[in-house]
């Protein structure tokens, strides 16, 4: 099983898994609610089916991808700024995840069948979000398991 | 007698030289038949050449400019699929899995400099890649690593709906000989299917196609069915029956029913419109 080094994150997804550990460009017509220009984080995706090289943030065009035995995991890095505002403040590494935290309407983009899970924390100082989604709400006990050995490979540098 | 004995003489020189010349001639075919291989295998112990087997001949058979050749049977079966780990053009670390999945991969490595591999590019670019063999077949097109390959020039090239993945590491771990190279493994058993390289996009998918044939696999990758289930007709059974419904009819080749002017059910329909006509199953519905 390979580990994927990069932008201070390391992972290594089980044999047969997708990954990616990147940042995207810099898009200038995104701006924040300030009024400047936009961070581009790093982001780390994990899935266990072929993720397609164009994808959201949040897996925008992987998720419609998903059957039900499917698992997607985004960890994105937020603005250094935002580590101490009240949606990162004393929040440490929120996994191992239970099946109880998943619900079909805490996904972004809502697909039926579909459940997720979204987590603001900090981690070696660095503010992060967790955005997991699952094939299958129905089959989250088994899932979950599956999403708990990967985010345990994370390291952050 | 001197002309006598001059012209014995002249005949026997005649013939000497004839003999001279059909024995240069013989030992010109026993040559050529030895640089051929003839009588090669004659001497090795166990060996009984049959006389229908007729000259075994060892040609050394090459590919084409610019189409690597494939590797050894040993190299093959030393070779075990493994996932895909390097990096995207656009700079981040990515593994694209191979071995475990639920479905087929097939793995171009191609490179952003060759000749060969342009053809491949810009079929991969104009969506060749979206129609390949196998079960659900993934592409994954791998080039060499930024050490051995220019990032922007591949960057440049990758179509934007492909998974590409710079990894010299791959090229060691399947022993890939030269690029364009094409391999396709089968997730579930990370066994690999098939491997080999041609010219153009036309000839692998040719290729792809007959090593998914051979694993038990249609181009769609559904599985081949040669036979239809108990009590059902195969495709070509149906439509054999279908043709002799229409030939009992009175339907043949060629006949005006086949060919409407409009669509069965408009205004002005070509074929009779009064109740319980044949072929117009939803005449009820227009009253």
């Amino acid at each position: 099983m390979p580990t994927l080094k990069a932008h201070g994150l390391a992972v290594t997804p089980p044999s047969g898994w997708d990954a990616e550990i990147y940042t995207r460009d810099r898009d200038p017509r995104i701006m924040t609610p300030q009024g400047m220009q936009e961070v581009v984080p790093p982001i780390a995706h994990v899935a266990n089916f072929g993720l397609p090289p164009n994808r959201g943030d949040f897996g925008g065009g992987a998720v419609e991808l998903m059957e039900s035995g499917a698992v997607f995991v985004a960890l994105i890095q937020y603005d250094q700024a935002d580590v101490d505002t009240a949606l990162f403040r004393g929040k440490g590494i929120p996994w191992p995840l239970s099946p109880d935290e998943f619900d079909p309407n805490n996904l972004q983009r809502a697909f039926a069948g579909q459940s997720g899970v979204q987590r603001f924390f900090v981690a070696g100082g660095r503010p992060f979000c967790l955005y997991v989604v699952l094939g299958s709400h129905r089959l989250r006990a088994t899932l979950v398991r599956e999403v708990n050995a990967v985010l345990e490979s994370i390291t952050f540098d | 007698m001197t002309v006598l004995v001059v012209l014995l003489a002249l005949v026997v020189a005649l013939l000497a030289v004839l003999v001279i010349g059909l024995l240069r001639s013989h030992a010109e075919i026993l040559r050529r038949l030895h640089e051929l291989g003839a009588g090669i295998y004659d001497g090795e112990e166990g060996t009984t050449v049959q006389p229908t087997q007729g000259v075994r001949t060892p040609v050394e058979l090459r590919t084409r400019p610019g189409v690597p050749e494939p590797r050894s049977v040993e190299g093959m079966v030393a070779t075990d699929a493994h996932d895909i780990t390097g990096l995207t053009p656009l700079g981040g670390a990515a593994v694209a899995g191979v071995v475990g999945t639920g479905h087929t991969t097939l793995l171009a490595f191609l490179s952003s400099g060759c000749g060969t591999c342009a053809n491949f590019w810009q079929a991969f670019g104009d969506g060749a890649g979206t129609r390949l063999p196998g079960s659900d077949t993934r592409l994954v097109i791998v080039t060499k690593g930024p050490e051995a390959e220019s990032v922007s020039a591949v960057a440049a090239l990758a179509p934007p709906g492909i998974t590409t993945i710079m990894s010299s590491e791959a090229y060691e771990d399947y022993s890939v000989p030269a690029s364009p190279y094409f391999i396709l493994v089968d997730g579930p058993s990370g066994r690999i299917f098939g491997e080999g390289a041609a010219g153009t996009w036309e000839q692998v998918a040719t290729l792809l196609g007959q090593a998914a044939a051979d694993a038990g696999l249609a181009i769609d990758g559904s599985p081949l069915r040669r036979s239809a289930p108990d009590g059902r007709l195969t495709g070509p059974e149906r439509a054999a029956r279908a043709d002799a419904d229409l030939l009992a009819a009175g339907i043949g080749p060629g006949h005006p029913s086949l060919y409407p002017d409009q669509l069965v059910g408009g205004p002005d329909a070509a074929l009779p419109l009064t109740d319980g006509a044949p072929g117009r199953p939803d005449a009820g519905a227009d009253r």
